[in-house]
C-alpha cells in the first residue's frame, strides 16, 4: 500500500469518527442530544470496521477484503447524515440508512479473501444492493418526516410525493418480508460456503459462521416491523455492538495466521531430528491448518507422485482446489495442499523451507546410515578375508613345509641309526642335522599357530582356550567357557581377546595370576580376562589392544579395558552372537 | 609276538609312509600302508593289524572318524594318532577318541610305538 493511500485512509477514518460525533450533537440542536450510548456504540462499530479494513489492506494488499471492510465502515456512517439539519444530506442519509446491511452481506459472501466465488453469490449480492437502495428510495416517496416521528425541526424530505404515511407503512411491511428472505438467502449461502470449504479455508469459514449468525439475526430483527417490541435503546444503542464481531473475527484470523508461521517452527522443533515423513506431514498439516495436506515424493524416473504411505497422489494435473508447493528445485518432494493457502504465501514459504530442511536432514542421515552400514560390512569382510587367508596359510604350511620337514627329520633319524656304530662322525653330524630339523619344525609350528590356531577350528573355544592357558607362562584359571560352537569370526574374536590378554599379562605382569571367563548371555558372548597385576594398562599406548578393539568391533562388539593402577587389569569384550 | 607285530601306516603323504616303513621295519614291525581313510578301513578289515598309525588329516575322512570306525573292528586293535601338529592343537579330541594315544610325526620311532603295545598287551 502506498504511503499516500495509507495517509488518505487514516485521515478518512479520523474524519469519519469526527463526523459521527459532531452530527450526533448537531442533531440535538436546539434541544438536548439523546443518550450518549448511541454515539459510543456507533463510533466503536465504525472504528472497528475502518481499522480492520486498513490493517487488512496493509497485510493483504492483493485482496479486496480490506476494501470491503473500509466500504462497510463508511456505509455505517451514512445514517448519521440524517442528523444534519439540511434537506439534501437528510434525504441521502434516509435512502442509504441500511446500505451497510448489503455491504455486510457482500463482506460475508466474499469472506475471507474478498472475492465472490460464484455467479449465484454475485447475483445475490447485486440484488441485495439494489433492493436495499430501491426499497428505501421508494419508501421515501411516501414518507413525511415532519408528520411521522420527527419533530418540526426535521429537514424536509426532498423526494416526498405523497404525505399519506399509511401508504409508506404498507410498503414497509411488505418489503420487510422480502428483506428477511434475502437475509435468509445470504445465511444459506454462507452455510453452503462453510460446508464446501475443505482444508485450510474451513477454519476461516467456521469463524465466519460464528459471527454471521448473530449479525443476520440482528439485521432480521431490524427488518421485522416493530422489531418484536424491542426498545430503541437496545435495538440502536446496544444492538450494533454485535456488528463488531465481524472485524474482530477477521482480526483474530489474521493474528492466527501470523502465529501459525511461528507454529510451523514450533511444530518442526518438536519433531525428532530427521523425522519420518509421515510425522513431518502431520506436523505440517497441523501448522498450516490444512488436514488435507499431502507430503508427496516423485517416483524416480516418473512424473507421478506417492504420499508418505506410498499411495499415489493426484499431481499431474492437480485436481481443482489443490495446489502444489515444491520443496526442492527438481520437485522431487512437494506439498499438495488446499489452494486457499495461496492467500498465505509467507506461511507456505516458511513451512516449505522447514519441511525441505527436515527432509534434507533425513536424507543425509539415511545416507550416513547407509555409508556406515557399508563401512561396517566391509570392515567385517576385510577381517573375515584376513582370517580366511591366515587359515589357508596355516593349512598350506601344515600340508607343505611342515610335512616335508617331518619327512626330512625321519629320514635323518633313519640315516643316523644306520650310521650308528660304523661311522661315529657321520652319526654325530646326522644327529645335529636331525636336531636342527626338529627345531625348525617346532618354530614353524609356532608360526602356524600364530597365524591361525588349528585347535580353534578343530575344537572351538573350550579346547582353544585350554591350549592357550596350557602354553601360557602365566598361572591362569579357566572359570567358564561355553561348550557349543559359534560362527568362525566370533570364535576368532573371542580367542584373540584371550590370547592377547594372556600375552599382555605374560609381558607386563609375569608373576600375576589370571582368570579367563567366557559366558554366553542375552544374545552376546562376554569374554573377560582379569589379572591381579599392577594395572595401569593404556589401550592407546599399545597397538595390540587397539588392533584387538578393532577386531572385536568388526563383529559388532565392544572392548572395555579397566586397568586402574595397582588394582589389576580387566579386559572385557562383548560380542553379539545371534 | 609283539616284535613282529603288524602295523598299518595310514597317511596320504607318500614320503612319510616310505620313511615310516623303513623305520618301523628296522624296528622289527611288519608294515602295511593305506593312503586314505576308506582304504585304511578296508585294509584293516583284511589284514587285521596289531596297530594302526593314523594321520589325523586325511584327504577323505577325518582321522578321528577313521579311528571310530576301526575301533569297531576288534578289541585288540591299538590305534595311535599322528600329525605334524602338536597334540595340544587338537584340544581334548584325542583323549575323547578311541585311540590309545598320539605321537607327533617328528617324534615317531619304533620305541614310541612299542610303548603302546606294552601298555596294552594283546
Amino acid at each position: 500500500m502506498s504511503r499516500l493511500l495509507r495517509a488518505v485512509l487514516v485521515a478518512g477514518a479520523v474524519a469519519a469518527v469526527t463526523f459521527n460525533l459532531v452530527t450526533f450533537y448537531v442533531n440535538g440542536w436546539p434541544g438536548p442530544p439523546g443518550p450518549a450510548i448511541y454515539v459510543i456504540t456507533s463510533t466503536l462499530v465504525l472504528l472497528a470496521y475502518l481499522v480492520v479494513g486498513l490493517v487488512a489492506w496493509q497485510v493483504h494488499p492483493g485482496e479486496r477484503i480490506g476494501l470491503l471492510f473500509t466500504i462497510t465502515g463508511y456505509a455505517l456512517l451514512l445514517p448519521s447524515l440524517t442528523n444534519l439539519h439540511y434537506a439534501l444530506p437528510f434525504t441521502i442519509g434516509t435512502i442509504t440508512a441500511s446500505l451497510y446491511q448489503a455491504c455486510l452481506a457482500h463482506l460475508a459472501l466474499a469472506w475471507p479473501y474478498g472475492r465472490l466465488r460464484s455467479r449465484l453469490d454475485r447475483a445475490v449480492v447485486a440484488v441485495n444492493y439494489c433492493w436495499n437502495i430501491g426499497n428505501n428510495a421508494v419508501g421515501i416517496l411516501f414518507w413525511n418526516p415532519r408528520t411521522n416521528g420527527c419533530s418540526a425541526a426535521c429537514p424536509a424530505n426532498l423526494f416526498l410525493v405523497d404525505s399519506s404515511n399509511r401508504l409508506q407503512s404498507d410498503i414497509t411491511n411488505s418489503a420487510s418480508i422480502v428483506g428477511i428472505c434475502i437475509t435468509a438467502a445470504v445465511v444459506a449461502l454462507i452455510a453452503e460456503h462453510w460446508w464446501s470449504a475443505r482444508g485450510y479455508s474451513r477454519r476461516a469459514m467456521t469463524s465466519l459462521i460464528w459471527v454471521a449468525v448473530p449479525i443476520a439475526a440482528y439485521i432480521g430483527l431490524l427488518e421485522v416491523p416493530g422489531s418484536l417490541g424491542v426498545s430503541n435503546l437496545v435495538l440502536y444503542g446496544i444492538g450494533p455492538l454485535i456488528l463488531i464481531a465481524a472485524p474482530a473475527a477477521y482480526a483474530i484470523g489474521m493474528f492466527r495466521a501470523r502465529t501459525a508461521r511461528g507454529a510451523v517452527g514450533a511444530a518442526l522443533v518438536g519433531l525428532e531430528p530427521g523425522p519420518a515423513p509421515a510425522l513431518l506431514r502431520d506436523a505440517l498439516a497441523k501448522a498450516l491448518g490444512d488436514p488435507t495436506l499431502q507430503l508427496a515424493f516423485r517416483v524416480p524416473d516418473h512424473r507421478c507422485y506417492v504420499d508418505t504411505g506410498d499411495l499415489p497422489v493426484d499431481a499431474d494435473p492437480l485436481p481443482a482446489g489443490r495446489m502444489m508447493t515444491q520443496l526442492d528445485p527438481g520437485a522431487r518432494a512437494v506439498l499438495v495442499h488446499d489452494d486457499e493457502l495461496r492467500h498465505e504465501p509467507e506461511l507456505v514459504r516458511v513451512a516449505a523451507a522447514a519441511a525441505s530442511l527436515a527432509l534434507e536432514h533425513s536424507r543425509l542421515r539415511a545416507e550416513i546410515q547407509t555409508q556406515l552400514e557399508q563401512v561396517r560390512a566391509s570392515r567385517a569382510r576385510i577381517v573375515e578375508a584376513g582370517d580366511t587367508a591366515r587359515r589357508r596359510l596355516e593349512r598350506d604350511l601344515h600340508d607343505g613345509a611342515q610335512q616335508r620337514l617331518v619327512t626330512l627329520s625321519l629320514a635323518l633319524g633313519i640315516a643316523r641309526s644306520q650310521a650308528a656304530g660304523s661311522h661315529p662322525e657321520l652319526e654325530a653330524l646326522l644327529e645335529s642335522a636331525s636336531k636342527e630339523a626338529r627345531e625348525a619344525l617346532a618354530e614353524l609350528r609356532e608360526l602356524a599357530r600364530g597365524l591361525h590356531p588349528a585347535v580353534l577350528t578343530e575344537t572351538g573355544l573350550p579346547g582353544a582356550v585350554q591350549a592357550l592357558v596350557e602354553r601360557s607362562p602365566v598361572a591362569t584359571a579357566v572359570i567358564a567357557v561355553p561348550a557349543g560352537r559359534f560362527p568362525a569370526t566370533i570364535e576368532a574374536a573371542a580367542y584373540f581377546v584371550v590370547s592377547e590378554a594372556l600375552a599382555n599379562v605374560a609381558k607386563h605382569a609375569p608373576s600375576a595370576a589370571a582368570q579367563v571367563m567366557i559366558r554366553q548371555r542375552g544374545g552376546q558372548i562376554v569374554v573377560e580376562v582379569s589379572d591381579d597385576g599392577p594395572g595401569g594398562a593404556r589401550p592407546e599406548a599399545g597397538s595390540g589392544l587397539r588392533g584387538l578393539a578393532d577386531r572385536v568391533a568388526s563383529v559388532g562388539g565392544a572392548l572395555q579395558i579397566d586397568s586402574p593402577p595397582g588394582c589389576g587389569t580387566r579386559l572385557r569384550a562383548q560380542i553379539p552372537c545371534p | 609276538m609283539a616284535a613282529c607285530a603288524q602295523v598299518l601306516v595310514v597317511d596320504d603323504h607318500d614320503g612319510f609312509r616310505a620313511f615310516a616303513r623303513v623305520m618301523l621295519e628296522k624296528a622289527g614291525f611288519t608294515v602295511a600302508e593305506a593312503a586314505t581313510g576308506a582304504e585304511a578301513a578296508e585294509t584293516a578289515r583284511c589284514i587285521r593289524p596289531r596297530l594302526v598309525l593314523l594321520d589325523i588329516q586325511l584327504p577323505d575322512l577325518d582321522g578321528f572318524e577313521v579311528a571310530r570306525r576301526l575301533a569297531g573292528h576288534g578289541a585288540g586293535l591299538v590305534i595311535v594318532l599322528t600329525s605334524t601338529r602338536d597334540a595340544s592343537d587338537y584340544g581334548g579330541k584325542i583323549a575323547a577318541s578311541p585311540a590309545a594315544g598320539f605321537v607327533p610325526k617328528d617324534k615317531l620311532s619304533g620305541v614310541a610305538l612299542r610303548a603302546f603295545l606294552v601298555e596294552r598287551p594283546p
